[in-house]
């Protein structure tokens, strides 16, 4: 069975009158970089809140279909629980950072688990090292810059060694350096120990080079999914094209493009080098 | 007054022999400290008491950080002394004056503890004491968000400000209206606010495990006991002096000492 | 296009912590100008010093010639508008449409003089339909428009816009650039803050990118968007047309001019695969 099983999952939030997931399905595996777009409200964050179990668990409300994180099934594991298998990290740091140093932010998961203090310390400096935290692990988180501070945010659920990491938005509001920052460190851990790692974001000139895969939802369903580029092309006129593949769409028109979509600026330049070349010289 | 006045209470990170002592010891130390202010009644023990609590706060090298915030209390050290002077019956000068040092001996009492302890330092030290982690986390979290609210507090107002709307106009009674403009916004999004902190906590597991051993490691160390015994036998030494009479005795003669007051 | 805010040297700092460290920077009515860089830098800062919400502590602000110093808040939100980046802190009335009177009437704005534009408005930002709902159960990307409308409402000649992208969907985000095309045109100021580098390189005229409280670098968008070195320094990556012009120059192939938009782009790359133009 996949990591992540959905099938059919229809979500109807206490006291509101639709339904916010209206029949997603999604199965996912280890090692996977999945970006999850559509537009505001189609129902993006729900889904994520599924993984842990916040849906149905903390958000209350009517529920139908299956759910199954990590062979366990949602509706009857409690959050706590699943926590140990999905890493959540969310948009804004600041509320979700607590402690007074990064050092104990980065206890603080591991200690709700009740384990021992010197298993917590073990496992608090290998955290540290690996994500490079060493140096600032006395600091406030507060006093961090906004890219340090979601650093701090993925280690500090990263210390429970969940398997899925869930990200809603996690650079919305950090400079783009601090972004791509964030995205690479994300799909470090996916290519590396091969977590699975589904991630929201807007601004897919940022995010699609990372993706293995694209997810588009829209009034609560999931209407495409597959391979970022194939994606991107069938549902552009709901995500929106990149500068870059609006550029491809227009030279394809004339006859000067083809094959697939670029991603990046790289692959632009390189197709517009390589027909140059063959034309002229 | 701003938030500014709350920097008084906010803890800095320092290395210090006041930073490094346990919250529990700083606990001890503090309602001496908070004791003796509300104990004594004359400007001149109440004065020697401010110069212990300044000393303790060279020690914690926090100095500064008290003198700035007591120049944003400076309004409200006036206001109690002004009351005082304006209210009195007799002895305005003398007993005007021991309030509001008293005032000030309490307040740096607690700047103190609040400037040297972080607020998981001191749930750490309320879950060893026996309370259960919902509580102790509850109180860190207050703690936490204090900046956040006085800083979406300042973004809310900004933003009334700048649609035009004069919160300083108007009559007393208009004025009151006015800040509810102020509070709703502010509700609504602090309602927001905990919902997704909780929600980031449910994240991290809390609450999974009955039992949590605290990661700070609390345990008294030498210097802690000392530090406790010091404060407890101050603390001794002022409830003896004032109930045996000592104390009373000394105020009659500071007060003839200075007739004219 | 006249010189709408003065910036002249400004140092700020809260509670002494520098945050501005000798600012000058001019917002012209009619140019929409991108103030960006790295997180911390101090932009949201800047931006609360042109209608005075804070003042500066050296140099001046002067705003259509009046220094801050001397205006409250109210006579420079006038000319001014700002609309902050979480909509929730800037919403404070029951009804959408109540939340578009409420700004009007602060203005001075008679009743129904009110009215007539506050239907408008919400007309002009596909708001009509919420009229009678909380703002607060509004989506985001709603939101946000709402409190863009209610500044636009009364009409000030400059536009402040603090990160107005920011967590917004494809669809606002092209209704939010639509708007201030319309609002240059009819000659407002428009400012945006944002790290939205394709949003900036569609909208903005001028770019000034702010690195720890002053501005490194400010200019024409197609100067400063091409400029690796200052965008890298401000944190920023340069937008995608440029970096693959950059990378087609550095094979040899130099575009006579510096696209920054897909249109551009194209047409140059027509001419030179059409070779009708050859590189040097
Ligand atoms: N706590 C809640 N109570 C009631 N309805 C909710 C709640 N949270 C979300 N909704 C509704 O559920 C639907 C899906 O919301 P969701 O937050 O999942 O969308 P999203 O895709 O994450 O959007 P965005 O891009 O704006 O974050 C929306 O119609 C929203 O209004
Ligand atoms: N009210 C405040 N009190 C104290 N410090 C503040 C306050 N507001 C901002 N700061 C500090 O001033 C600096 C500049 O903040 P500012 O919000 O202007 O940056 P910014 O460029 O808008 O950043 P971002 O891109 O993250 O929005 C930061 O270090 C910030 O922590
Ligand atoms: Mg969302
Ligand atoms: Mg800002």
């Amino acid at each position: 069975m996949a990591l992540v099983e959905l099938k059919g999952v229809r979500f109807r939030y206490a006291g509101s009158d639709r339904y916010a997931l209206d029949g997603a399905s999604l199965s996912a595996e280890r090692g996977e970089f999945v970006l999850l777009v559509g537009p505001s409200g189609c129902g993006k964050s729900t889904l994520l809140r599924v993984l842990n179990g916040l849906v149905p668990h903390f958000y209350e409300g009517d529920f139908e279909g299956e759910a199954r994180v990590a062979g366990l099934d949602v509706r009857s594991t409690p959050t706590h629980v699943l926590a140990r298998h999905v890493g959540m990290v969310f948009q804004d740091p600041e509320n979700q950072l607590f402690l007074s140093s990064v050092e104990r932010e980065i206890a603080f998961g591991l200690e709700n688990l009740g384990l021992p203090r010197a298993e917590v310390r073990r496992r608090v400096r290998e955290v540290l090292k690996e994500f490079n935290l060493e140096s600032i692990k006395d600091r406030a988180p507060y006093e961090l810059s906004g890219g340090q501070q979601q650093k701090v945010a993925i280690a500090s659920v990263m210390a429970l060694e969940p398997e899925i990491l869930a990200l809603d938005e996690p650079t919305a509001n950090l400079d783009p350096l601090s972004a791509l920052e964030i995205l690479s460190l994300v799909k470090r851990l996916t290519s590396e120990k091969g977590v699975l790692a589904l991630v929201v974001e807007h601004r897919l000139e940022l995010a699609l080079k990372f993706a293995t895969r694209m997810v588009v939802m829209l009034d609560g369903r999931i209407v495409a999914d597959g391979a970022p580029r194939d994606v991107l092309l069938r549902t552009g006129s709901i995500v929106g094209y990149p500068p870059v593949v609006v550029t491809h769409l227009l030279l394809k028109r004339r006859g000067l493009a083809e094959g697939s979509i670029p991603l990046t600026s790289e692959e632009l330049a390189r197709a517009v080098i390589g027909r140059w070349a063959t034309r002229y010289s | 007054m701003s938030a500014r006045v709350l920097d008084i209470f906010r803890f800095r990170r320092k290395r210090t022999p006041l930073h490094a002592l346990d919250p529990r010891a700083k606990f001890v130390m503090l309602v001496a400290l908070s004791a003796a202010s509300l104990a004594l009644s004359d400007a001149v023990s109440l004065s020697a008491l401010l110069a212990v609590e300044a000393a303790l706060l060279a020690v914690a090298k926090s100095l500064r950080e008290w003198a700035r915030s007591l120049a944003g209390l400076s309004t409200l050290l006036l206001l109690i002394f002004a009351l005082n002077f304006l209210t009195l019956p007799a002895d305005r000068l003398f007993v005007a004056a021991a309030m509001t040092l008293r005032f000030l001996c309490l307040t740096t009492a607690f700047s103190i503890f609040f400037l040297t302890t972080t607020a998981d330092e001191l749930a750490a030290a309320l879950e060893v004491s026996g309370v259960p982690r919902e509580y102790s986390m509850m109180f860190t979290m207050s703690l936490r968000f204090v900046p956040s609210l006085a800083r979406d507090l300042q973004t809310v107002a900004d933003a009334l400000k700048s649609r035009g709307f004069e919160l300083e106009k108007g009559g007393l009674k208009e004025r009151v209206r006015n800040y509810t403009y102020l509070l709703v916004p502010l509700i609504v999004y602090e309602l927001r606010r905990s919902i997704m902190v909780a929600e980031a906590l449910e994240a991290r597991g809390f609450g999974a495990a009955k039992k949590v051993e605290p990661y700070v490691d609390l345990s008294l160390r030498a210097r802690d006991y000392v530090a406790i015994a010091v404060s407890a036998i101050a603390l001794c030494a002022v409830i003896w002096v004032v109930a045996s009479g000592v104390y009373g005795s000394f105020v009659n003669q500071v007060r003839a000492y200075f007739p004219q007051l | 296009m006249g010189d709408a805010i003065l910036v002249e040297d400004v140092y700020f700092s809260y509670e002494g912590l520098p945050v501005l460290k000798g600012v000058t920077l001019t917002v012209r009515t009619g140019e929409v100008l991108a103030i960006m860089g790295e997180n911390g830098a101090g932009k949201t800062t800047l931006i609360k010093h042109f209608v005075g919400l804070l003042k500066p502590e050296r140099g001046r602000v002067l705003v259509f010639g009046v220094d801050t110093r001397e205006a409250s808040v109210a006579q420079l939100a006038r000319r001014v508008g700002v609309i902050f980046q979480n909509p929730d802190h800037q919403l404070f009335a029951e009804s959408v449409e109540g939340e578009i009177l409420f700004t009007l009437r602060n203005m001075g704005y008679p009743p129904d003089e009110a009215r007539a534009i506050c239907e408008r408005v919400l007309k002009l930002f596909e708001l009509d339909r919420y009229r009678g709902r909380s703002p607060y159960s509004l989506s985001v990307g709603e939101r946000k428009r709402l409190a863009i409308a209610a500044v636009v409402s009364y009409n000030p000649d400059v536009l402040v816009l603090d990160e107005p992208t920011a967590g917004q969907d494809f669809f606002n985000k092209s209704k939010i650039s639509r708007l201030i095309f319309g609002l240059k045109r009819q000659g407002k100021g428009v400012v945006v803050v944002t790290h939205d580098v394709e949003f900036a390189a569609q909208v903005a005229d001028r770019v000034a990118l702010m690195v720890d409280g002053r501005v490194i670098r400010e200019g024409p968008a197609g100067e400063v968007l091409t400029d690796a070195e200052a965008l890298k320094r401000a944190r920023l990556t340069m937008p995608q047309i440029p970096a693959a012009a950059a990378l087609l120059e550095a094979e040899g192939l130099k575009l006579p001019s510096k696209p920054l938009l897909p249109g551009s782009f194209y047409l140059e790359l027509l001419d030179l695969l059409n070779h009708r133009w050859v590189g040097p």
